[in-house]
């Protein structure tokens, strides 16, 4: 057994399945389904129009109900999915944080640009405002990237190692690894770590903008965080390896997939896992256009043909960008509870077209 | 000097795109002299604005530093970033394809790329958003600012992005002092790299945070910050490696301490800064009176400097090192504060001097005379230990300790 394994003891989700891990397993088993042309639901973000190409809000989200109705304007939505799949995940624990862990827990977040619509919104402000600077300033801290991961430690009182990563579609692996090290050299006990990213008319018309998404696949949102320690008793599971690497995206998909392939045997190596054991992959580009086709090319040269099994959680919760390689984990713990007896160790793949790859090694608990 | 197991991590090279010069070694001269990089805006349209003033980067080309990399494909502080990281592999005489067949990364702090998300939400506002330029968007994710180094210096290990806004650059040196000590990396550039841009501008013009002329850290007549922009590099490597082949070797890592308020995202909180700082000295194997200077986070706000000198009184009691704040020459960079403040560690460290707070003309009483400040120039200074202060809003605080290899 690999000496820097971390346990994964609790996981927060929420996304367009609903919340909880109930909930993601019963959506990934009932498969895909065609998106709607726009967010729907009580709680779909509001704003401008969506481009109509396929968009996927979280279901029974209920912000107002979960994290109460005071201050919640001044939140992003990037900060409500932050806060309440924090605090699922912290609900997990057998018992509430004391005053003497606080200081040694930890909020580790993945993202792409933070929230857009709230930087987006803010900016037009100083566009169309009588002065450029009369802008909301209660929203100005929710254009930082790093909003979401401070406003969950006031929420839950967290006063530990409090970083946010930004990494696209790599974001969940780049927060997990940087978790991972915050853990092995004691900087803390206790982490939540994740991806969360919000649906918007900002991010939903730069997909349709780019042509970026396969055809039948819609954009989507979510959160997961999964409550990471070293040596737990009885893991959800642990987490063998965790590799990323670099690849120059001018040499394009191709390159990047390669780099891929590199990331895989590296952190099959780090993890000391056969191949031949590996039972499932979660992987990242099964929505993005171009990247699906380099992500497969790079599995089946590790694997030496089609290997195991692929676990595409987009096309059931959409492409959920820096909250995708989070969900893809979340979806292997939702698939072993109570699923697929067989599978003892899973995967989870990310590449980006930001030049990112790279590969996380879950062994089931 | 740490009893911890694992490699020494030493600094070996230097870079920086920054208002008062590119390269480390303009930088560190202006710094010494107390010169001012602040000048009027031009990176983006300031009028309309009271404030019209920044700590920008001029005559930066970035085709003349970039060897690699196209710079039109890359946002801003993306660009800041490369070109900082290049100037550090350069100065640090390390084979450049020596360094990219390592195992090697780079983690860089920083706001992201806003000055591309501010092009965007224009286009947005004028056109509407079936009008966003698909070439801008391919260029907006925060992520691309550490991949951007990678891709410049063909490194193939991991591009990680710290987005912890102001405190960032000291994670980003915190995560890469880990890489190498634990092995798991055997060369490291971290920094930081940020953008003037009129979002963070209007921002904090609106809080009221913003400065009249200049930034006067720990002056009594201090009225807030300047905000300002660029790019910094350093060149993290194992000791052993870098005696191996004769590097000049600037300063030595000790270690970084983080902690979060979770109180309030906007006002900094003395007990947890000085927490920061208590984890920061554990980790470097230190006592406080070990401390010989601090590069402050010193931004000139009154609530800032303030606090930051009531948690030094917590850790260091009434035997305060001399404290003094750079950003009282560069303006305030964000995500490359913490960066810049390790670089000028590092040099002072190496070239025997103390930075200055160029602009302080009396130190405020509540802050207390007591407190050496390093008013105006330069001092001739033999630190042995320093510590590098970034804070940020979201309650994040960050420390890095710095410290004198004996030859």
């Amino acid at each position: 057994m690999s000496v820097t394994a971390i346990d994964v003891v609790g996981c927060g989700v929420v996304s367009p399945a609903g919340v909880g891990l109930d909930a993601l397993a019963e959506a990934l088993g009932r498969g895909a389904a065609a998106p709607p042309a726009a967010p729907e639901g009580p709680d779909a973000p509001g704003g401008e129009a969506f481009p109509g190409s396929g968009a996927r809000a979280v279901t029974d989200f209920r912000p107002a109900e979960r994290l109460g109705k005071r201050g919640l304007s001044r939140l992003s939505r990037t900060d409500q999915l932050a806060m309440v799949a924090c605090g699922q995940a912290l609900e997990l624990l057998d018992r509430p944080l004391t005053d003497e862990e606080r200081p040694r827990t930890g909020i580790v977040l993945g993202t792409g640009a933070g929230s857009v619509r709230r930087w987006a919104e803010f900016t037009r402000d100083t566009f169309v405002q009588e002065r450029p600077y009369m802008v909301n300033p209660s929203h100005f801290p929710g254009t930082l990237m790093n909003a979401a991961a401070g406003q969950t430690a006031i929420r839950f009182g967290i006063t530990g190692v409090n970083a946010t990563l930004a990494g696209g579609p790599v974001a969940g692996l780049a927060a997990l690894r940087y978790a991972r090290n915050s853990l092995l050299n004691d900087h803390a006990d206790l982490i939540l770590a994740g991806g969360v990213e919000e649906l918007s008319a900002q991010t939903a018309w730069a997909w349709e903008r780019t042509a970026g998404l396969l055809p039948g696949n819609g954009v989507g949102e979510g959160g997961a965080i999964a409550l990471l320690r070293r040596g737990a008793e009885r893991p959800l599971a642990r987490l063998l390896a965790c590799e990323l690497g670099f690849a120059d995206p001018a040499d394009g998909p191709s390159g990047v997939g390669r780099r891929l392939a590199e990331a895989v045997r590296d952190a099959l190596k780090a993890g000391e896992v056969d191949p031949a054991d590996v039972g499932v992959v979660a992987v990242g580009g099964a929505a993005r256009r171009g990247w699906s086709a380099a992500e497969e090319r790079a599995l089946r040269e590790v694997f030496e043909g089609a290997g195991p099994e692929r676990l595409r959680v987009q096309p059931v919760l959409g492409e959920t960008h820096s909250a995708s390689a989070s969900l893809q984990l979340a979806g292997l713990l939702a698939r072993w509870r109570g699923g697929a007896p067989g599978e003892r160790v899973g995967l989870v793949t990310a590449l980006g077209p930001d030049g990112q790859a790279g590969c996380l090694v879950v062994l089931r608990g | 000097m740490s009893e911890r197991p694992g490699r020494r991590v030493v600094v070996t090279g230097l870079g920086a795109v920054s208002s008062l010069g590119i390269g480390a070694r303009p930088l560190t001269a202006a710094i010494r002299e107390g010169r001012s990089g602040i000048s009027p805006i031009e990176a983006f349209d300031a009028s309309g604005f009271t404030h019209q003033r920044a700590g920008e980067v001029r005559g930066f080309r970035p085709e003349e530093h970039l060897r690699r990399i196209d710079p039109d494909k890359w946002g801003e502080s993306g660009r800041f970033a490369a070109a900082a990281a290049r100037l550090a592999v350069t100065d640090s005489g390390i084979d450049p394809d020596e360094l990219s067949a390592m195992r090697a990364g780079s983690s860089f702090g920083t706001n992201g790329e806003s000055a591309v998300l501010v092009r965007l939400s224009r286009q947005w506002v004028e056109q509407g958003l079936d009008a966003l330029d698909p070439a801008q968007i391919g260029q907006a994710d925060g992520g691309r600012v550490a991949a951007a180094a990678n891709a410049e210096l063909g490194l193939t290990g991991e591009a990680q992005t710290v987005g912890t806004a102001c405190a960032a650059s000291n994670y980003s040196i915190g995560y890469g002092f880990d890489q190498v000590r634990s092995g798991e990396a055997d060369a490291w550039v971290a920094g930081g790299a940020d953008a003037s841009n009129r979002t963070i501008h209007a921002g904090f013009h609106r809080l009221g945070a913003l400065a009249e002329t200049v930034p006067r850290p720990f002056d009594a007549d201090r009225d807030g910050i300047v905000t300002a922009e660029g790019g910094v590099a350093l060149l993290l490597e194992p000791l052993d490696a870098a005696v191996a082949r004769g590097a000049r070797i600037y300063a030595e890592v000790l270690g970084y301490g983080i902690t979060c308020d979770a109180k309030q995202m906007t006002n900094p909180h003395a007990p947890s800064i000085a927490e920061s700082i208590r984890r920061a000295h554990r980790s470097a194997g230190i006592k406080a009176d070990d401390v010989d200077y601090v590069c402050a986070h010193g931004t000139g706000t009154q609530a800032n400097d303030t606090t930051e000198v009531a948690a030094l009184r917590e850790v260091f009691g009434d035997r305060l090192p001399p404290v003094s704040s750079i950003k009282s020459m560069l303006g305030h960079t964000m995500g490359a504060a913490a960066g810049f403040g390790a670089l000028v560690c590092c040099a002072a460290i190496h070239d025997g001097f103390l930075p200055p707070s160029a602009t302080l003309r009396r130190v405020d009483p509540e802050i207390g005379d007591d407190v050496d400040c390093v008013p105006g120039t330069g001092r001739d200074a033999s630190p042995r230990v320093v510590q590098n202060h970034g804070f940020a809003f979201g309650g994040n605080n960050a420390i890095t300790v710095f410290g004198r290899v004996s030859a």
